[in-house]
């Protein structure tokens, strides 16, 4: 027979949020470059005006837009429905002052993470925050789509639109919203892949693995 | 009955009411065009524009032809609060008389400082004695904001020394309709730019009553003239956007209908002004085109007898018609993701910038840290 495992697994992620974790990653990836490229399109004009090119980039913003629209409203719902409760049960944590304590200590060199779920509290709340800026930057698309493209889906959205931007403050004020939330995704990133990375380093739990195979493999102790 | 018809009958029982009262002037509009040479064709296919502008089936063009033959039954109270007159200038600053600085001075003008021969004692009589006669009948247009600040002391008017709030409070009440004309009656306008120290607001803003804003600094001649045909027609306002604009005037971004809107979407842009673009009227979003957040119908209409309208001059939308302009519209030549260090998005850009390179060095603090960390075992 051969060796005795030396490492334990968890399953921890079901393929639905792996899946949607990625198309978020790239949808995310997309929106940003060809956002930054509405705000300042960079490109030169080709010799002919055939060539839509704003055209076409707006084209993937607004498909890539589309997915992660859909993708925000799936996970709000598989966040509250999905069987499997990994991410719900870390609502325990967040409400426990000492679990939010240990957390922080622990980002702190200071003693081990324990949770609950598959979030620690701090991270969890950060998830929350990314989860509503992610609606916001979908409403916000929406409103400004509702004014590039006025039949179909841009015609029926017109009328909430209208409101929404009444609400923001006009059109400048939704665009800035907008401009200002692709700022918040780019820290976001940063600090998530970092984390992700560090925290698989100092725990010996891997996270970056898990939201690949789904699985965390670990030190049987851990 | 369809909303047409029922929007029809409604507009002639209004004119055929409006034929009872005693005119204004002892010229009729038609005697007005023979001696400025406009024709009765002229006239007609001036009405079938408005009626088109309004949104209204051609139909309507014969009424829009008995209101504005009619105009001089409506009374109309023009008051200026804090602003710079070019709204009133954009009516009647115009070369030669056309039928639209005619119909304004055809219509039964109460009191307009700009406009009146009165002065002091004799202009404050004169508005007294407008507001009471034609109480709740009288068409309130305001140009400019209301300073609020210091109980409105900002602003006083007159030999009696009212303030801007005063007479609006008491003019507001009577009047059978509100327009703010112009940006600053709207929203505030530049009056109103951060910081704001005179409090200055729409009008809007400190009278109970439905207003009708007409943004644009200054609107055109025909968004205020479509505006009182359409009072004058059906009595009662048209419908409103979102920020209580004129659907017919507002409902679309100036950028849906603009010339240069072919070389946006193959990306075609103006790098500088006087550059090869700027002379192949390339799209100015690059040297900052506020159009693609801006309702308004310039690019149809356009200014001074359908002449030109800014980005035919040559320079982009500023956003002028829109509630956040001043402060929200600048820097009016960059557009929103190239204003470091100006204004207010930039101030936002540069802190975003900080952020993020805080985060990049905590994070590499971080880092280093945790390479130089006892490992958990120990
Ligand atoms: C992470 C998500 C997203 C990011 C980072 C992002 C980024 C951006 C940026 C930077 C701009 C340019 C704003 C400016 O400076 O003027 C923009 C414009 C725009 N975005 Fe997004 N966006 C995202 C999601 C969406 C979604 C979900 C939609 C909806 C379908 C959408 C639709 C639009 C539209 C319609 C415009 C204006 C395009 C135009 O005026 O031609 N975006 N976006
Ligand atoms: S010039 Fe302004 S309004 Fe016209 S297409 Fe370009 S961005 Fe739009």
């Amino acid at each position: 027979m051969g060796k005795p495992a030396t490492h334990s697994r968890d399953y921890i992620f079901t393929p639905a949020i792996r899946i949607f974790h990625w198309l978020r990653a790239l949808a995310i990836l997309v929106l940003v470059i060809t956002g930054f490229y509405i705000s300042w399109p960079f490109l030169v004009a080709p010799e002919t005006n055939d060539t839509q090119v704003q055209s076409i980039l707006r084209f993937a913003h607004l498909v890539f837009g589309f997915v992660l629209t859909a993708i925000t409203f799936v996970r709000f719902y598989l966040f509250f429905f999905s069987r499997n409760d990994i991410e719900r049960r870390s609502f325990r944590d967040v409400m426990s002052i000492n679990s939010w304590i240990k957390n922080l200590k622990s980002y702190l060199w200071m003693g081990q993470l324990h949770k609950q779920g598959v979030y620690g509290p701090l991270q969890f709340m950060t998830y929350v925050a990314v989860s509503f800026m992610a609606l916001i930057i979908c409403i916000t698309g929406l409103v400004l789509y509702a004014n590039v493209y006025h039949l179909g889906m841009g015609g029926m959205m017109w009328d909430i639109s209208g409101w929404i931007t009444a609400q923001m403050g006009g059109l400048a004020w939704v665009r800035i919203i907008h401009h200002y939330l692709t700022w918040a995704f780019c820290i976001f990133v940063v600090i998530h892949v970092y984390m992700a990375v560090w925290c698989g380093i100092r725990f010996k739990h891997n996270s970056v693995d898990s939201i690949v195979s789904g699985y965390d493999y670990h030190k049987a102790d851990h | 009955m369809d909303t047409h018809a029922a929007l029809y009958e409604q507009g002639k029982a209004r004119l055929e009411a409006l034929r009872e009262l005693s005119p204004r002037h002892t010229e009729s509009l038609k005697q007005k065009m023979e001696q400025h040479g406009i024709t009765r064709r002229d006239f007609m296919k001036w009405s079938a524009a408005v009626t088109s502008m309004l949104a209204l089936p051609l139909p309507f063009s014969t009424l829009v032809a008995e209101a504005a033959e009619l105009s001089d039954r409506v009374p109309l109270i023009w008051l200026h609060m804090a602003e710079c007159t070019g709204c009133s200038e954009s009516l009647i600053r115009t070369d030669t008389p056309n039928l639209d600085s005619l119909i304004f001075d055809h219509i039964s003008l109460e009191y307009h400082e700009t406009l009146m021969a009165a002065a002091g004692w004799q202009a404050e009589e004169n508005l007294e004695h407008a507001l009471e006669q034609y109480k709740g009948n009288y068409l309130l247009a305001v140009e400019g904001a209301v300073p609020t600040a210091n109980n409105g002391a900002f602003l006083t008017v007159g030999c009696k020394g009212h303030t801007g709030l005063e007479i609006m409070h008491h003019a507001a009440e009577g009047a059978a309709g509100i327009i703010s004309v112009g940006t600053c009656a709207a929203f505030g306008g530049v009056q109103a730019a951060a910081p704001n120290p005179t409090g200055a607001v729409g009008v809007a803003e400190v009278v109970h009553k439905p207003v009708v804003n007409l943004g644009g600094c200054p609107p055109s001649e025909k968004n205020i003239v479509g505006t009182l045909m359409y009072f004058i027609m059906f009595g009662k306002l048209p419908a409103l956007d979102m920020f209580n604009r004129p659907k017919w005037a507002y409902g679309a971004r100036v950028h849906d209908n603009c010339e240069r809107r072919g070389r946006f979407d193959a990306g075609e842009f103006v790098e500088e002004f006087g550059d090869f673009g700027a002379k192949e009227g390339y799209c100015l979003y690059k040297v900052g085109c506020k159009g693609p957040y801006t309702y308004n119908n310039c690019p149809t209409e356009r200014f001074n007898h359908h002449t030109s309208w800014p980005v035919l001059a040559g320079h982009g939308c500023i956003g002028c018609s829109e509630p956040s302009f001043w402060d929200d519209m600048a820097d009016f030549e960059r557009p929103l993701g190239r204003q470091l260090l100006y204004g207010f998005d930039a101030t936002a850009d540069a802190v975003g910038a900080v952020i993020l390179g805080a985060a990049a060095v905590g994070v590499g603090a971080h880092a280093v840290v945790s390479v130089f960390a006892k490992p958990l075992e120990d």
